[in-house]
């Protein structure tokens, strides 16, 4: 990965990394990749993906409400002011 | 072998046991780091630990990452709460490398240092379980796995490790690190132990829609197949402990047979390039605001506060949200993500069918623990590939088992027994026989009656 | 000049797509769980009866039904997306390769998907403030190719897709959220969520006009993503979003394969096609029952009805006399007894249409009357009361006092015993 792309990346997840930081982690990227590389060799044809490693069922939920039991602790792990949650400024 | 958990009922405690009890296990948690949390007094009653990154109503649970700290779930995991019904006590949360990122649980603040000497690794993610299980007599551990986080510290610190076919333990309560791979799973001295909280925890929850209600089988194999692939690249010394413990099966009786599964050693980067993919995604929740730690200055653009949020992820963290958000990327997304998922087609294929034939035995891990700073001079790719044998189970959801079945010195080595979707019972029932007659050694006993 | 349109409309639920808490919610965060908050350990699953409605308005929308429906996730980081990642559907869409007919032309129908809406945020200085009560509203996408070519089309289009809708069971009230893609000159220009029908038509001139004269100057439009400000009714650069490359579409992996195809469904009814079959049919006027059956079930219950009794002129009379009433939830056997009344030349009152509604007889003192008594009885006033008609040319309180007399004794309209008595009168005096 060039360096473009790399802060590119760092963008489109929101991290930021300090010098050494950044310089050893995209070192450590790099090698990865190239061992992420190694799966091409594999020759996969005719083999759909396997998004989960057994069959599942077709669960749904029957359309229903359903009032969470303690409510008044859903807002405890943040910043609130009225009803409202606060977040930063958009 | 009967349960612990019989045994422990019918045992007479002394006045004053649970305090003393608890006291003990605290002596041992100032010096191997194995909780991240522990109760205050010590309820009565058979003791359950739970891994960090699986939520109990009321208790932080961090997955020991410094961004989720201070998060506490106002509900119980699936798993915790079936647990807490059938009477079993939660006495703490355990340790785990940030996320489940890491083979050594070494990752994250204070990490768990092995019971049998602190010198060593503990072996990861499920680290504080694998601990807590290794210093307390009467005692099971809700652990997780999704690589190989419980199959490896299970076999470090010389206890039974069980992960269940993916599905058959709810994930409701669980911290994401990769939904497709994660299964939670149990921690215990004796096969017994293991078959019993299973059945507690295991069934349909009407709160994951991948969790599934069926029967789990316990068809017994005779043949133990070794995968060669899965034997390259192990130290000398285990590769001769694990020769002695297939002859003396052999003499009890069991075929052991070699068969060949080529491509086996690339689910190893297939595993990453699946498991970060969806990490990356589970990871973006974490922006300072809505729970764990928290950024104050929220009047800079929601942009900046994110990304300064986001700092206080670990490195490893950041490497494996960096690797996952490139590998699905649009423009290379075939190369890496379905091509991956491809690979784990053919895998539950191939492995299915060996699978079919007999048990796939191995060592757990490639080497005996490493000391805390031979692990961490690792480089990353050296980290994962210390996950060979582990990821295969874990990467196409078959149920396997890790038990000791030989010690060198003091340190306990591990086996690995892999057998077919839902056909769990089989593991316990062949673990349950080994222990008939080789006995687990315990440094420690906390709490013993 | 081609528009595409990406149509998001919240589905008529009990509960969200995801969790049981309620849609609707007064106070902020009161309809919340840990899962539309999104916390950690919390797990999707999905609402059966989301899945079928979108079924159900993607085979109106005419769509190939997908075999197995799945989700997917959109990452990217905005503060009123509690997972920073979005369920959505993508190459899982239910419904795909449909169309919505438009006067004579077909607006082919892209992709019906099922996604969660995100929750509401509320701007201020120096922070945000989040109500999660929105997070996790079930929303169908609906995406059109760029197949509409003018505001007409625009409008006529729209019009289809909310009758449709209203069919379906949506609340066609609530605001639709509306993504429209323009260009007039090949390069496409995307206007971000408008909201209502209203700023819809506005965002969509502006913009016309706003290409229209840099086409004209010589220039070039660029492709980019605007957005519509209602107060300025103009419409903005806006800042580029995360690209398709980055959103990193995942498969998601808490959720599973859904056979939509199976789902069954009631036939939604295509209100205007029914419209002009009735027109080519029984050559009524397709404008008409248009007019009378886009966005009323009733109407469209009791014009069925009378037309498989062979009575459609009359019913089509009878309806709107019946909504002018407020009494269209009469049921066929009552409507059938209105049909034979109104066949038989009875004039109805409108308490003689509630009467019949409620399933009481109306004869006479109710409100029902032929036309023939009606002028019979005008006859005897115009006799006995000579003196009234004489005052009728100079004095126009007279002619109201002897539509009072008529009506006294008949509840039947005014303004028909008005037509009537004029009539009268004028040949009487010639």
């Amino acid at each position: 990965m060039d360096d473009a792309a790399f802060d590119r990346m760092l963008r489109i997840c929101r991290l930021r990394l300090s010098g050494s930081e950044r310089d050893r982690i995209k070192a450590d990227i790099d090698k990865v990749i190239t061992y992420f590389d190694t799966i091409e060799s594999v020759d996969c044809d005719g083999y759909s993906p396997a998004y989960q490693p057994v069959e599942m069922p077709a669960r749904t939920r029957e359309d229903r409400t359903d009032v969470f039991r303690e409510s008044d602790r859903l807002l405890k792990n943040s910043k609130t002011y009225r009803f409202y949650m606060v977040g930063p400024k958009i | 072998m009967r349960s612990s958990i019989d045994e422990f009922e019918e045992k007479e405690k002394p006045d004053g046991y649970y305090e003393r009890t608890l006291k003990e296990l605290s002596d041992m948690n100032q010096k191997f780091h194995i909780f991240s949390r522990m109760p205050q007094s010590m309820e009565h009653g058979f003791q359950f630990s739970v891994k960090d990154n699986i939520c109990v109503d009321g208790v932080e649970s961090s997955a020991s990452a410094e961004i989720l700290e201070g998060y506490v779930p106002p509900f119980d995991a699936t798993a915790v709460e079936r647990m807490r019904g059938r009477g079993f006590s939660f006495i703490g949360k355990t340790k785990m490398d940030e996320f489940g990122f890491g083979t050594f649980g070494i990752n994250c603040a204070e990490h768990p240092l092995n019971p049998i000497n602190p010198e060593y690794v503990t072996g990861g993610s499920s680290a504080g379980a694998a601990a807590a299980t290794a210093v307390m007599k009467y005692h099971v551990a809700i652990a997780e796995s999704t690589g190989g986080s419980i199959s490896c510290p299970a076999a470090f610190c010389g206890v039974v490790g069980f992960t269940p076919t993916y599905g058959l333990v709810s994930r409701y309560g669980l911290i994401d690190y990769a939904n497709s791979l994660d299964k939670i799973g149990i921690m215990a001295r004796r096969s017994a132990d293991i078959r019993h909280v299973f059945d507690v925890i295991k069934g349909s929850d009407r709160y994951d829609t991948t969790c599934i209600d069926r029967e789990v089988n316990a068809d017994k194999r005779t043949k133990l197949i070794i995968v060669d692939q899965l034997m390259q690249n192990i130290d000398q010394a285990v590769l001769s402990a694990f020769d002695r413990f297939t002859s003396k099966l052999e003499s009890r009786g069991y075929e052991v047979v070699h068969r060949s599964i080529p491509f086996i050693e690339k689910a190893i980067p297939a595993y990453y390039i699946i498991s970060t993919a969806e990490a990356s995604t589970n990871l973006a929740k974490y922006t300072g605001f809505k729970y764990g730690k928290k950024t104050e200055d929220f009047s800079q653009g929601y942009n900046e506060f994110f990304t300064e949020a986001r700092s206080s992820l670990g490195t490893e963290a950041k490497r494996r949200v960096i690797l996952g958000t490139f590998v699905r990327s649009a423009s290379v997304k075939s190369k890496y993500y379905e091509k991956a998922l491809r690979l784990r087609r053919m895998l539950i294929e191939a492995m299915g069918n060996v699978l079919s034939e007999g048990f796939i035995i191995s060592p757990t891990m490639p080497i005996m623990p490493p000391k805390v700073e031979e692990a961490a001079g690792l480089d990353p790719v050296k980290a994962y590939s210390m996950d060979s044998i582990t990821v295969p189970p874990n990467l196409a959801g078959f149920p396997h088992i890790s038990f000791p079945y030989d010690y060198s010195g003091d340190f306990p080595m591990g086996a690995q027994l892999i057998t077919s979707h839902f056909n769990d019972y089989a593991l316990m029932d062949f673990a349950g026989a080994w222990e008939e007659d080789f006995e687990y050694r315990f440094k420690y006993n906390v709490g013993s009656l | 000049m081609k528009i595409g349109l990406e149509v998001h409309v919240a589905l008529p639920t009990k509960s969200k797509l995801f969790c049981s808490c309620s849609p609707i919610a007064e106070e902020p965060n009161t309809a919340v769980c840990p899962i539309c908050l999104g916390m950690p350990g919390a797990k999707p699953m999905l609402n059966a009866e989301a899945l079928k409605i979108s079924v159900a308005i993607a085979r109106a929308l005419h769509c190939d039904i997908i075999d197995n429906a799945y989700f997917i996730r959109k990452v990217y980081f905005y503060p009123d997306l509690p997972k920073s990642y979005q369920i959505t559907q993508l190459d899982g869409a239910v419904g795909r390769g449909g169309y919505v007919r438009v006067g004579g032309k077909k607006v082919r129908i892209r992709r019906v998907q099922l996604e969660e809406d995100p929750a509401k945020v509320v701007r201020e200085d120096e922070y945000s403030l989040l109500d999660f009560n929105r997070s996790g509203v079930p929303l169908n996408e609906i995406v059109t190719e760029p197949d509409i070519g003018s505001e007409e089309e625009l409008r006529g289009f729209v019009s289809e897709l909310r009758s449709i809708l209203y069919y379906v069971g949506v609340d066609i009230d609530r605001e639709m959220k509306i993504d429209l893609n323009i260009s007039l000159d090949g390069e496409r220009v995307e206007i971000k969520n408008v909201t209502g029908i209203k700023n819809l038509i506005d965002a969509e001139r502006y913009e016309c006009k706003r290409q229209g004269e840099i086409i004209a100057a010589g220039g070039k439009v660029k492709t980019e993503t605007r957005s519509y400000s209602a107060e300025a009714m103009s419409t903005v650069s806006s800042r580029e979003k995360e690209s398709d490359e980055e959103y990193g579409f995942i498969y998601d992996p808490d959720l599973v394969m859904y056979p939509a195809n199976t789902i069954r469904t009631d036939e939604t009814p295509i209100a205007s096609e029914i419209a002009e079959r009735y027109s080519a049919q029984y050559g009524t006027n397709a404008e008409t029952v248009k007019e009378l059956v886009m966005f009323d079930r009733n109407a469209l219950r009791l014009l069925r009805h009378g037309a498989g009794n062979g009575k459609i002129g009359t019913a089509i009379n009878a309806i709107s006399m019946l909504r002018r009433t407020d009494a269209m939830d009469i049921d066929e056997k009552n409507f059938d007894r209105m049909l034979e009344y109104m066949g038989r030349g009875m004039l109805l009152s409108d308490d003689a249409i509630k009467a019949l509604k409620a399933g009481n007889d109306v004869e006479m003192s109710a409100g029902a009357v032929s036309a023939e008594e009606i002028d019979k009885a005008i006859m005897e006033v115009v006799e006995s009361r000579k003196d009234l008609v004489a005052e009728y040319s100079t004095n126009h309180k007279a002619f109201n006092f002897i539509v009072g007399l008529i009506l006294k004794k008949y509840k039947v309209s005014p303004r028909y015993v008005s037509e009537r008595l004029s009539k009268v009168l004028e040949t009487k005096l010639k």
